[in-house]
């Protein structure tokens, strides 16, 4: 019977992948060879499966009730019309133009565009370092991206540069690259932020290599609506004392799986990982997370928070490796989980996986409702239950929201987080 | 400085449980089919409805794959190169000592399992397990005068048949997993317990498993069931002869408690773990699950996990009665090339449920030794607590500790709490120990045996001191 069952399904999802590639436009431009090699990986290995341990939370069901022939067009120029103006020393990029994304703008200084040969040398150096170039999430937006916006950091780069794209409307489909080259000492502060409403399919990659010394600090905000899905992976090498700050927050995708991969390759480099998912209505938010220290006295300080309300779904599974080279690595992990109805799930799974003796390795793992004392003590002070609540609600957020670049504050994080927008 | 053994004496002991007995054996052919599970069943004179339950697994084992998720690495086991019974040649089961065979009763003497009635000492009722049958079970009137079952399985099945159809595979069905299925198709003997209702189990009961061929497997199944208000606390011990082979052991524990009942249930593992390495060990794949059926019931778990070359073993608890408790203690320890994925899972049913995790590994040498764990609150659970705790220590640079706990909650008004660490044995707290003029090798030990101090306290006196000891063995000097 389940075998019977699981073969419908797998039926099921490799016509999905066959009719999604059927529909997509002939491979062409400068990914035209990434595009062969990714849509005939798609064609080899259809959607991941519940048995597969990497996918066992991760029901694709809302993915695959998107209608396969999703097609990786360019956004019209209406379509910016209702964003906020960016800030004060922001430098904004329209991933979706229909054109180039940079016309009209010039990039800050320490900023360059990196050439057709320097793109592929680069692409995909960083997935495989990270062991994520044949993920199907990877390959997926690999088959489909039809432009990568990469980039070379050579100096301090004084503006927050904020890459901004939209799935609007049924049927889009937008897959979106990112490549990043900070050199040493270089630094770098980016705010991106993926929306996303209708039957859309966001599928983001970004691969960042930092060179040693260097900073990135990297800020994703994710709003969907509706059924939209969102698939991200985010690929990051790091070298010896170079800094990583990622933060990242989602709500409203009816399924978010966000991957961060991280590879201290020489250790002695810096990480902080910082996310927060709310999930509400139907949804189900995932975060895959998997840091490896390659070398000595590497650091880690993750932090993952998640809201399930509703008949939401919280997934976290936390991956970090240890490995005998990586001797007085310090990491710490902590993942705090709020489970507001009893209609929610939350799923949370740290792996530690260690081979060094000289190593200082914590992690932590708490799931409940709103502390009653807390709610008590707001109480006592005049407010009612349902500001009380939304009071701690608010707090809880903020401490992961509050780490996002500043440039994110006219998109109003928090507000839009907790509906009130 | 006299009186406590230092680790550099017990190092130079090779692994002491390792002679062979040479005794009569009557073994089956090798080889697993529907005609072996027949065999088995008809040697052991069995009723209609336990051969229909073993038909069923064993159709069922052949459907199923043999789990790879865990964190374990093993050449492929024939199935069909394993002797599925083997029992000392005796007679039937004696009424008294005096007619077992004498080298049986010198094994277990030698293992420091007293069953003739003058060594008898100590208040503790011990089934013995030779192979696939029970050799002896002593104290058994005086269990029996308060309403306490306790014999080997094979025997509750011809006494108490009414028992054994009511409880059997109830908490780990036969399809539960691969091992469990193997098991409840070839399963051959292990004890059974029953306390009925209101009586407090009067002295500790033991069973001693002892696995003597080098090409048998062992399958045992021990059955507990606590009526209501009833209380019982078991221990239970494992040893091996040393082999260049691997040999397979597959056990089921199933664990019942009603209303108000309480179990507490003590292993310490000490199978043969191979040598250094890593040529012949136990693989021990073990399923212990316990069903807390009844309201303000108790189970307790726990384990000091030392031997064996592989260890797959996760002993759990449902808690399906109001209020009901669930604990687990453990230690595990390896070294050398062993391998140990062990955690437990605490399954939370009821309203008000509590359960409690202590975990410490210990990994020394090549080994690698994971924590595998799920906390899973289900909808109904109002008001559930979990508090888990895991702690590594590692012991040199080679040696691998795993973290894998996995919390699933469903219900907002519980509370999950997790937290885990990793340590080595520090250089000053050492430094410290010896400018009091404690040896190294003895300070070591003494800073193993403080960090599962946790654990070791859950044990009944006898055991901790022994597991304590072993400990100290098992580390063979790997530090330093």
């Amino acid at each position: 019977m389940v075998a019977a069952m699981s073969n419908s399904a797998a039926v099921a999802a490799s016509a999905w992948v066959t009719t999604f590639l059927e529909r997509l436009p002939a491979p062409v431009g400068e990914l035209e060879a990434v595009q062969w090699r990714g849509r005939e990986a798609l064609s080899r290995q259809p959607l991941p499966s519940r048995r597969q341990e990497d996918w066992r939370f991760t029901d694709l069901a809302a993915l695959t009730a998107l209608a396969p022939a999703l097609a990786p067009a360019l956004a019209p120029a209406s379509e910016q019309g209702r964003w906020p103006e960016p800030a004060a020393g922001v430098v904004r990029l329209w991933l979706d133009a229909p054109g180039d994304p940079l016309a009209g703008q010039s990039l800050p200084a320490g900023l360059s565009l990196l050439d057709a040969d320097e793109v592929q040398q680069a692409l995909g150096h960083t997935l495989a370092t990270c062991n994520c170039e044949q993920h199907w999430p990877v390959e997926l937006n690999q088959a489909s991206a039809p432009r990568v916006l990469a980039l070379r950091v050579s100096a301090v780069v004084a503006p927050t540069l904020e890459l901004v794209s939209q799935a609007a409307g049924d049927g889009v489909m937008r897959p979106v690259r990112v490549l990043l080259l900070l050199e040493e000492k270089a630094s770098l502060e980016v705010l991106q932020v993926q929306l996303g409403s209708g039957s859309s399919l966001t599928s983001l990659v970004i691969e960042a290599h930092l060179g040693r010394e260097s900073t990135l600090r990297h800020g994703l905000l994710a709003l969907g609506e509706g059924p939209a899905c969102f698939l991200g992976h985010l690929a990051v090498e790091q070298e010896p004392r170079s800094l990583l700050e990622s933060v990242w927050a989602s709500h409203g995708w009816a399924l978010s799986r966000f991957e961060p991969r991280v590879v201290q390759v020489d250790g002695e480099a810096t990480t902080s990982l910082k996310a927060l998912q709310l999930a509400d209505g139907q949804q189900l938010a995932d975060t895959h997370s998997r840091v490896e220290f390659r070398g000595p006295e590497g650091q880690l300080d993750q932090l993952h928070k998640a809201i399930a309300d509703d008949r939401g779904r919280s997934v976290f599974n936390g991956a970090v490796k240890v490995p005998r080279a990586a001797q007085r690595t310090n990491a710490s992990q902590l993942s705090r989980n709020l489970l507001i109805s009893n209609q929610a799930r939350i799923d949370t799974k740290p792996e530690l996986e260690i081979v060094a003796d000289d190593v200082r390795c914590a992690h932590g793992a708490t799931v409940s409702r709103l502390q009653t004392d807390e709610l008590f003590y707001l109480q006592s002070r005049g407010l009612s239950a349902a500001v009380a609540a939304g009071l701690l609600k608010r707090g809880f957020c903020e401490e992961v929201l509050r780490a996002l670049p500043a440039a994110a504050a006219p998109w109003r994080p928090l507000q839009r987080l907790l509906g009130e927008i | 400085m006299t009186t406590t053994t230092s680790v550099s004496d017990l190092v130079s002991q090779p692994y002491k449980y390792g002679f062979v007995t040479d005794i009569e054996t009557d073994k089956i052919d090798k080889g697993l089919s529907e005609d072996v599970v027949r065999l088995i069943s008809s040697k052991k004179n069995e009723p209609q409805f336990l051969l229909d339950f073993r038909l069923r697994a064993y159709k069922q084992w052949l459907r199923m794959e043999e789990p790879d998720w865990a964190a374990l690495g093993h050449p492929a086991i024939d199935y069909q190169e394993i002797i599925y019974y083997a029992a000392p040649r005796q007679q039937e089961k004696k009424a008294s000592l005096d007619e077992v065979d004498p080298k049986l009763l010198e094994t277990f003497d030698k293992l420091g399992i007293p069953l003739s009635e003058q060594k008898r000492l100590s208040n503790v009722a011990v089934d013995a397990v030779f192979d696939s049958v029970s050799i002896a079970t002593t104290y058994r009137e005086k269990l029996a005068e308060h309403g306490v079952i306790f014999c080997s399985i094979s025997e509750a099945v011809k006494d108490h048949p009414e028992l054994i159809e009511r409880y059997l595979g109830t908490v780990v069905p036969s399809n539960d997993n691969f091992f469990a299925a193997l098991n409840s198709a070839v399963f051959s003997d292990g004890s059974f317990v029953f306390i009925p209702k209101g009586v407090e189990c009067p002295m500790e009961l033991s069973t001693y498993f002892r696995i003597n061929s080098g090409d048998t497997g062992q399958f045992e199944r021990t059955l507990i069931v606590a009526e209501e208000g009833a209380s019982v606390s078991y221990l239970e011990g494992c040893t091996a002869p040393m082999f260049d082979t691997n040999q397979l052991h597959a056990a089921v524990v199933e664990l019942v408690t009603l209303d108000d009942a309480s179990i507490k249930y003590s292993t310490v593992q000490n199978w043969y773990a191979g040598d250094e390495n890593g040529v012949g060990g136990i693989y021990n794949f073990v399923t212990k699950r316990g069903h807390c059926r009844g309201d303000r019931s108790h189970i307790s778990w726990t384990q000091v996990e030392t031997g064996s070359a592989i260890t797959w073993k996760y002993p759990s608890c449902v808690l399906q009665g109001a209020d009901s408790v669930g604990e687990f203690y453990s230690v595990a320890l390896t070294n050398n090339l062993q391998q140990a994925d062990t955690g437990t899972k605490m399954v939370h049913v009821g309203p008000r449920t509590r359960s409690t995790i202590v975990s410490k590994g210990i990994s020394a040498g090549r080994s690698s030794n994971s924590y595998r764990g799920l906390v899973q609150i289900g909808p109904k659970a109002t008001g559930a607590r979990n508090y888990s705790q895991c702690d590594s220590m590692l012991i040199g640079d080679q040696a691998a500790a795993n973290t894998y706990p996995y919390i699933r909650s469903q219900q907002p008004e519980a509370s999950v709490e997790h937290e885990a660490s990793t340590c080595r044995i520090s250089a000053d707290q050492l430094f410290y120990l010896q400018s009091r003029g404690i040896g190294f090798e003895e300070a070591v030990s003494m800073m193993v045996s403080g960090f599962c101090r946790d654990v070791f306290n859950q044990l009944p006196m006898e055991f901790a001191a022994e597991a304590d000891k072993l400990l100290a063995l098992k580390l063979e000097g790997s530090v330093g």
